[in-house]
């Protein structure tokens, strides 16, 4: 398989995607609740998205489905996500929901705060019900903060002393406004806000294309990213 | 969520406000969100026209123009959070300004095919967006500010939004002109009616008699009660229509010193109306304090009641009256505490040696006192011979010093500049008072101009008139052949430019030359009333209030004339803002000012205001035009 091919075929689109300016580039920015963090027992409880087209938010047409989990919720996540067992008996199961998400993402670039977390999870849904992984192209915010603090450092959020901020501290740092109460739409338009914010950055930086924008937003660069930063900050 | 919270925002922001709900949440489906780093030029002059129309929901962007042929840019304007831009390049096909985000800035923006169909359905949108018009959306302003009052209590608007025919009584008592006042006295008895009109042979009504009609003229006079009625009824009859509202009632009432009118329907008169029915109706009305104060027969006594007529406002605001009413109704009650005061004047230094007229000057000559501000005042007398001289100043002196003393009694402090009659300067006979003008008309300079201009906005409140039109007629005759006093005014009015960058970054605020807030009598009422007073000069009027002296001016040959509308709307913005933040200090026992701030005002306050701003700003470019030899 030649360069270009191998390329193609990761990408998911067409030859010249990669030279795609942002702008003309569709996003689908996402969010999912989990019960918890453990891949072999958690489930998913919610997907929350929306598009972007270049670097502009749609307030319409956004996606919004909550799923009937196959194990119990226990007290503890009841509490961060304030749902309650019995409000999830009526939703549909996860796999028509990911039919349709996969659907609503189709041709875009995913975009996610540690969006290898919820693709680990969507994905393993996806091999349960025997489907076809996302193949689409993802870019991770955290990834492009971390990459971004590297060179930006006239940002005063770029000065945020932590070695792997949460979404909610990246919002507080770039003054965008979070609701109190969370949902995966809620957090998904935070993350979305966010990536607003990152791309004139980016462009100056000179990422701006497609290819650029999944060289330093790779969700498994986050660690890298950050750890780079992390010496260059003198953490 | 997102929806949401496009549909909060875009229902307080004009002009998406007056649109209804169901339309609001679907245009808000359209929408997308941008976010322009501070810094971005967003719009470059002659460059790609816009494709959206941009709602500012954070930050703010300057609005730059580079003149044809070279030159240096200019900043046109700043939008900040609630207004929009790219509307002309929208609608115009082309980009004629650079639009650039002074702050980190995010929009909502309207999809130009969404758009279309929005002019499409509500041509009122594009109208405002426009800006051409001020006036069509008056009446929304006054709402909200009226809503959003913190001091203004759910109590009921009907002074203002009743019609005087909803609370007139019926006349069922009509009785002919013969008919005995004992005979009248009886039937209002009996129908239990505490009004009666009095018709002639024709049925056509010729007067009313009220129950104080028979305290003050028959019982107090002790007119023989088998007279008949004609003798003691009130007329002629004044009327009003029973569409009119309560307030202009009682504003007709206050002018004519009645206390009932009759209330006509299509011509034909159908009932009455007195002062106990407002009273009724509002638990203190202004008629209320008109009678207290005519009651008072000592200064001790005047003085707790002239003090108290200020609650009024609070009373009116509630209402919703509108603010250039409001200040014609402190005006009036302020008017008659001053005759008051002359009244026992009179009785305690003796009648006057020659005729006199009490004028009131500035703002109280002009009937637009918001709180009662100092005192602004002058005497004119009848010329005298040399030997009279010295007693008839004398008197005049001791005259106008009891109502210097009188008024800061009754809650008008004495004037710092020492604009007051009790000053010798101000106290003088008509033929001195012509010289003051002839000179100052005539050999014009800047500080005497400034100095003089409250003495233009004269009014004649109590005495000889005819002095006071005198002293008006030289004037007026004079102004044509001294060109140079209209240049002075001029020169003055444009001078005094609007600080459109008020509603700039909010850094411009907080370290610049607004930190206080905006100074709103200077930057905002004075310019409206100099304009005014500049062309009611130059054409020669005799009125005196910018209302009356724009509605004289409407249609004419003036710069103006097709402006007036847009200026009786904008003055009328600005007089409410103050009378409402003033009061809002009254309230709060605050020391009360005009400094206004940009945080206290609603999206549609700032935009009316910053209407009113750019409409100074074009008057002043014509006048400077009209007077550049002048302008200095």
């Amino acid at each position: 398989m030649g360069l270009r091919a191998w390329t193609r075929a990761k990408l998911g689109m067409g030859a010249s995607g990669a030279d795609l300016p942002i702008q003309e580039l569709r996003f689908t920015v996402l969010d999912t609740e989990l019960t918890g963090l453990d891949e072999r027992r958690d489930d998913i409880i919610s997907i929350g998205a929306l598009h972007m087209q270049g670097s502009r938010i749609e307030l319409g047409n956004t996606f919004q489905e909550l799923v009937k989990p196959g194990a119990i919720l226990d007290g503890r996540t009841v509490v961060i996500h304030g749902i309650t067992p019995s409000e999830l008996e009526a939703r549909p199961p996860i796999e028509e929901v990911l039919a349709s998400f996969t659907e609503y993402a189709e041709g875009t670039v995913l975009v996610g705060h540690c969006l290898s977390l919820d693709l680990g999870f969507l994905n393993r849904d996806a091999r349960r019900f025997r489907r076809a992984p996302f193949r689409n192209a993802a870019v991770d915010t955290l990834s492009l903060y971390g990459w971004l603090r590297r060179r930006s450092s006239d940002h005063p959020a770029f000065t945020l002393d932590l070695p792997a901020p949460s979404l909610f501290d990246l919002a507080a740092a770039f003054e965008i406004p979070v609701e109190a109460s969370h949902s995966a739409i809620g957090d998904a338009y935070v993350t979305a806000q966010l990536f607003q914010r990152f791309l004139p950055l980016l462009q100056q930086a000179g990422v701006g294309t497609l290819a650029g924008l999944r060289r330093v937003g790779n969700p498994r660069r986050q660690l890298a990213n950050l750890a780079a930063s992390d010496g260059h900050t003198h953490f | 969520m997102l929806i949401d919270e496009a549909v909060r925002f875009l229902s307080q922001v004009p002009p998406f406000q007056f649109l209804e709900g169901p339309l609001l949440r679907e245009l808000a489906q359209s929408l997308t969100m941008a976010f322009h780093p501070k810094g971005e030029v967003i719009l470059h002059q002659d460059g790609p026209v816009s494709e959206h129309l941009q709602i500012i929901l954070k930050g703010g962007v300057k609005i730059t123009l580079r003149p044809e042929g070279g030159g240096e840019e200019v900043v046109v304007d700043y939008r900040e959070r609630g207004e929009t831009f790219g509307l002309v390049s929208l609608m115009g096909g082309h980009q004629r300004t650079t639009i650039v985000a002074v702050q980190d800035t995010t929009a909502y923006l309207l999809p130009k095919a969404r758009f279309s169909e929005l002019v499409h359905s509500h041509p009122a949108i594009t109208e405002y967006l426009l800006q051409f018009h001020l006036t069509k959306y008056a009446d929304m302003t006054s709402r909200e500010i009226q809503g959003k009052s913190v001091f203004l209590e759910s109590s009921d608007h009907l002074l203002f939004t009743a019609q005087v025919g909803e609370i007139c009584q019926q006349f069922t008592t009509v009785v002919e002109a013969d008919t005995s006042i004992r005979q009248t006295a009886r039937r209002m008895v009996e129908e239990r009616q505490s009004a009666a009109l009095v018709v002639g042979p024709s049925g056509e009504p010729i007067g009313i008699l009220t129950d104080s009609d028979f305290r003050a003229r028959v019982v107090a006079e002790g007119q023989p009660i088998d007279g008949p009625v004609s003798r003691v009824m009130s007329h002629p009859v004044v009327s009003v229509d029973e569409k009119d509202p309560c307030f202009e009632v009682i504003l007709k009432m206050l002018q004519c010193d009645i206390d009932h009118v009759a209330v006509t329907r299509e011509g034909a008169i159908r009932g009455v109306v007195t002062n106990h029915d407002f009273l009724v109706l509002q638990g203190r009305s202004p008629l209320a304090f008109s009678e207290d104060i005519e009651h008072q027969t000592t200064l001790e006594g005047l003085a707790p009641v002239s003090r108290k007529a200020l609650s009024i406002i609070g009373v009116l605001l509630r209402e919703g009256a509108r603010a250039t009413n409001i200040i014609r109704i402190i005006s009036e009650l302020n008017d008659r505490v001053v005759r008051k005061v002359l009244e026992f004047a009179e009785r305690e230094c003796g009648p006057p040696p020659v005729p006199y007229c009490w004028l009131a000057l500035g703002s109280e000559g002009r009937k637009e006192q918001t709180f009662r501000t100092d005192q602004d005042n002058a005497l004119i007398y009848a010329d005298v011979s040399e030997v009279q001289r010295t007693r008839v100043a004398e008197y005049f002196r001791r005259f106008t010093v009891y109502l210097r003393n009188g008024l800061v009694q009754c809650g008008f402090e004495a004037c710092p500049a020492n604009y007051m009659a009790s000053n010798p300067d101000w106290c003088q006979p008509i033929s001195a008072w012509k010289r003051y003008f002839s000179t100052w008309i005539s050999e014009p300079t800047p500080e005497a101009v400034l100095k003089s201009l409250i003495f233009f906005d004269f009014r004649p409140l109590h005495g000889d008139e005819a002095l006071a039109w005198e002293l008006r007629e030289h004037f007026g005759r004079l102004i044509p052949d001294y060109p140079a006093f209209l240049g002075f005014l001029a020169n003055m009015l444009v001078r005094n430019r609007p600080p459109l960058g008020f509603f700039g970054s909010v850094a411009v605020e907080r370290s610049g030359e607004h930190k206080d807030g905006l100074n709103l009598k200077i930057k905002a009422v004075a310019p409206l009333v100099d304009i005014a007073r500049l062309f009611a000069l130059e054409k020669g009027l005799q009125q005196v209030s910018t209302m009356d002296r724009l509605e004289a001016l409407r249609g004419g040959t003036s710069l103006i004339a097709e402006l007036v509308d847009e200026l009786a709307y904008a003055f009328e913005f600005v007089t409410l803002l103050r009378v409402h933040h003033q009061y809002r200090q009254l309230e709060a026992g605050q020391p009360i000012d005009n400094f206004i701030h940009l945080d206290g005002l609603s999206n549609l306050e700032r935009q009316s205001l910053k209407k009113a701003f750019r409409l100074i700003l074009k008057i002043q470019d014509r006048v400077m035009d009209r007077y550049k030899s002048f302008i200095i």
